[in-house]
């Protein structure tokens, strides 16, 4: 074998020293999961999946408290509890957990009149509609076409 | 000096070294993939991610831009309260009578204060000089061909087989190059934690039968969840893809975006 | 009817995005690439820029610049050395920056940094400089006492051959390196400008130019900063300028430049004219958030003014006096230089001023102290000048003059070496064999 000048031998040992290294560190530090699904630490799905979900769901609600949900009426009877009374979870697995004080702001949030809302919507300009009287006076919360 | 001999029994051990080495993740890849249901105690236990086909889309007809729905998913999925951290937000679009006779339309006039929070703020704009306007939710268009995905550089943010797009939070290195790369601006660095965050469909709210929170709350059912793959008795979502004409946001952009928006307007970015 | 809270909330809202004129989307309101980001294409483009200046010298034998190869080379390498860094403190985790290197995502451009930093860290810059001082480090390790003696022999690896056969070999296997070197020069500055022409959701970024730009703006500023650096180190050790080599200097600046500003002119003749649904957002970024930076920094400072004078010097060279026309030099020099790193701010921080809407902008607000504000700028930009200071102090010692390695002229025989050596200043008549 010819001789190698000194030079090249000593590129091609650091070389292969430098790729061994690097060989080496990628199939120690590469996470176990990694690759399982795509280019991702497979785990990642299970973790995120494992947060504690807030909101209960209405279907939890209705399994103490179908007897309102099932009066509701008009566009009330398709929202969700927890749009107007907050997340619940808490209240849920405890009952006695108040909930949300509900106040007129509560209805506003929707039923204030908007250009932008859709003109089908139910919607009122606050200085025209009863100043001064509380929405429940005259709307079931439940059955908003209902006086109390 | 070396001898022929010590040559190579260095090198034989270098080639069994570096086959050992590239046998490794193979042996790896072939223990987990077995693995496709989730199994750990704390998560929804046989949930199978190839099994399902998330989908959210939107009737921009039935938003009343209430808020509830960027309120919802602050407080289920514990984004920093500021006013640029949303996961999902609502825009209101105001579009003026024209000023000439020429012209079609007038200036259109966008906003999202606080993300649509607690509902919107009167508009300065008169009613009288209103010709149209509407509320549109925004949220991740959940692309077929992510940008995001595509450009992170370690794999942090990914399509999963289920349809949504997630982010790892601990593998992020927070370089924010997805961030960059989406256009509908739907990811932000998260201040508290340095890693990306966007919308994931509450992922953990999904694996477990319920909706998503924003659709949960919703009140005048304008986001339309569903499981492609596994479509209920009169299935809103079937209905939904049925009954309207749809569009996507940006197609221009070969994003693919998934997430269709039915009886929106063309100023809509 | 309780409306006060309601319009309260609205009006809280409100001040809260002041800093947002029309409509930005949320989460766009607060920039997320600051000053770092601006640095590190700057770092990087000047590294590319030394780098295509030395192989001038190498490949394409223009004797003229020979006083300037080591001092190039040890520039690029002073840069090198310090480009990761904005990059780390930009990171959220930069403890996790490994993961680039071990999981990389062959689909973004971003994955490829480690991969071309570590190449031509290696493989390009540090080779170059290993074969071109090496008979340099043989002799100083036999010659310097104690440390710095230990230290010049360990350069050495044990190579310590330096006879004209393998000095020869060194000068072959240069050549070589410097060959694969220009392509990975652009590779290295080329995949940051890619990194934003890739960007199809920015349309101040999303375009096939940017790529060519950055690198055309890179091979100027590295020019320029070879420039400065030259006046400054002869200024520095009391030594006259080479004005043979300056003026070879000024000449590729010029052309260089020339070429830089028809791209970039290209690109917004391109825009204006096809005139795409991002047009009038972009003019009034470039009009109102950019003026100062863009048009009066970037265009007027750092390209017309040096183009004017540079040009007068090609044209009228013979007629100017040569003070004035080094003079020229170094002062359109410092212009591009501040031009440059004004066109990567006006790239990176103009692209995120705008909302992708369309329809807005935000503010920038540059902090003094803090992870990415003024302070840590200024510290990156000085950083590597007091690394070269250390390079110039261990590898371009001032009574060891080096020969130039002239074009076609092979011949480092040891008596050669010797002459040039005992000759200081005496540089530009060995190069002009």
């Amino acid at each position: 074998m010819q001789r190698m000048p000194p030079q090249v031998l000593r590129l091609v040992l650091l070389t292969i020293a430098i790729v061994a290294t690097y060989g080496v560190a990628r199939a120690l530090l590469t996470p176990a999961t990694f690759g399982r699904y795509g280019h991702y630490r497979g785990a990642a799905l299970e973790e995120t999946a494992s947060r504690t979900p807030l909101y209960a769901g209405a279907k939890a609600c209705n399994e103490c408290h179908d007897d309102v949900s099932g009066k509701a009426t008009k566009g009330h009877k398709t929202i969700s509890c927890e749009s107007c009374h907050g997340p619940t979870r808490a209240h849920a697995r405890d009952p006695d957990v108040a909930t949300v004080k509900l106040t007129d702001n509560t209805c506003l949030r929707c039923h204030l009149s908007d250009p932008a809302r859709p003109p089908r919507h139910k919607q009122i300009v606050t200085i025209e509609h009863y100043p001064g009287d509380r929405c429940i006076e005259c709307h079931l919360p439940h059955q908003p076409n209902k006086s109390p | 000096m070396k001898n022929s001999c010590s040559r190579r029994s260095l090198l034989a051990l270098l080639t069994g070294g570096i086959g050992w080495l590239a046998t490794r993740p193979i042996a790896q890849a072939a223990k987990t993939a077995v693995k496709h249901v989730f199994a750990s105690a704390k998560t929804p236990e046989g949930y199978d991610p190839t099994k399902h086909h998330w989908l959210m889309c939107i009737d921009v007809d039935r938003c009343i831009g209430c808020g509830t729905c960027a309120e919802a998913c602050k407080a289920e999925n514990g984004v920093p309260r500021g006013a640029s951290y949303f996961r999902t937000w609502v825009e209101r679009y105001i579009i003026k009578k024209p000023g000439s006779n020429a012209a079609l339309r007038g200036d259109v006039v966008v906003d999202s204060p606080n993300g649509g929070q607690g509902g919107f703020p009167p508009s300065l704009v008169p009613r009288q000089d209103i010709l149209k306007a509407f509320f549109v939710p925004k949220l991740c268009n959940l692309c077929e061909h992510s940008p995001c995905a595509q450009a992170c550089p370690v794999g942090a943010t990914f399509d999963t087989p289920d349809g949504v797009v997630l982010v790892d939070p601990t593998y992020c290195i927070g370089c924010g190059f997805c961030i960059q790369a989406c256009p509908y601006g739907c990811r932000f660095m998260n201040p508290e934690t340095h890693t990306a965050e966007k919308c994931t469909l509450c992922y953990h709210r999904i694996t477990r039968g319920l909706k998503p929170a924003c659709a949960e709350v919703c009140p005048t059912q304008a986001r339309i969840f569903g499981d492609l793959k596994n479509p209920t008795e009169n299935d809103p979502l079937q209905e939904f893809i049925k009954k309207n004409k749809v569009f996507t946001l940006k197609p221009h952009l070969g994003t693919e975006p998934r997430v269709l928006y039915a009886n929106i307007d063309k100023e809509v970015r | 009817m309780d409306v006060v809270n309601l319009t309260q909330l609205g009006a809280d809202a409100h001040t809260v995005l002041n800093h947002v004129e029309g409509y930005a989307y949320p989460n766009e309101t607060n920039i997320l690439w600051s000053v770092l980001i601006v640095i590190y294409p700057y770092i990087t483009g000047l590294v590319a820029g030394a780098f295509i200046m030395a192989s001038l010298v190498r490949v394409f034998n223009v004797s003229a610049l020979a006083p300037i190869y080591r001092l190039a080379l040890l520039t690029a390498l002073a840069f090198l050395i310090c480009a990761p860094l904005p990059l780390l403190l930009h990171l959220g985790h930069p403890e996790r920056c490994l993961q680039v290197m071990m999981t990389p995502h062959l689909s973004s451009p971003m994955a490829m940094f480690g991969f071309v930093y570590a190449w031509y860290m290696m493989a390009v810059l540090l080779l170059e400089l290993w074969l071109e001082y090496r008979h340099d480090f043989v002799r100083w390790g036999r010659s310097e006492a104690g440390l710095k003696g230990l230290f010049y022999r360990m350069l050495t690896m044990g190579a310590n051959d330096i006879s004209p056969r393998a000095l020869a070999f060194d000068e072959r296997m240069s050549i070589g390196v410097t060959i694969i070197g220009i392509p990975s020069a652009f590779l290295l500055h080329g995949y940051v400008g890619f990194i934003f022409g890739s960007i199809k959701a920015n349309p101040w970024w999303g375009n096939v130019l940017m790529p060519v730009i950055f690198i055309f703006s890179a091979i100027v500023s590295g020019i320029a900063l070879c420039v400065v650096i030259y006046n400054e180190l002869s200024w520095l050790r009391r030594k006259d300028t080479c004005d043979d080599c300056l003026d070879a200097m000024g000449k590729f600046l010029f052309y260089a430049l020339l070429l830089d500003f028809s791209v970039e002119g290209l690109d917004w003749l391109h825009r204006l004219y096809s005139a795409d649904e991002s047009i009038h957002v972009l003019k009034q970024l470039a009009a109102g958030k950019l003026f100062y930076t863009m048009l009066v920094g970037q265009l007027f400072l750092g390209t017309l003014i040096p183009l004017l004078s540079l040009g007068a010097t090609q044209l009228m060279g013979g007629q100017i006096p040569s003070f004035i026309r080094r003079r020229i030099y170094y002062f359109s020099a410092v212009l591009i230089l501040a031009g440059v790193l004004l066109m990567r701010w006006n790239v990176v921080i103009g692209g995120q001023l705008f909302s992708k809407s369309l329809r807005g902008f935000t503010t920038f607000k540059l902090e003094l102290a803090g992870q990415e504000g003024w302070l840590v700028g200024l510290g990156l930009l000085i950083l590597p000048f007091l690394i070269l200071t250390l390079f110039v102090r261990l590898f371009l010692p001032r009574d060891h003059e080096t020969p130039a390695h002239g074009g076609g002229n092979g011949d480092i025989h040891p008596a050669t070496l010797a002459q040039g050596r005992t000759g200081a200043g005496q540089v530009s008549s060995v190069a002009g064999n």
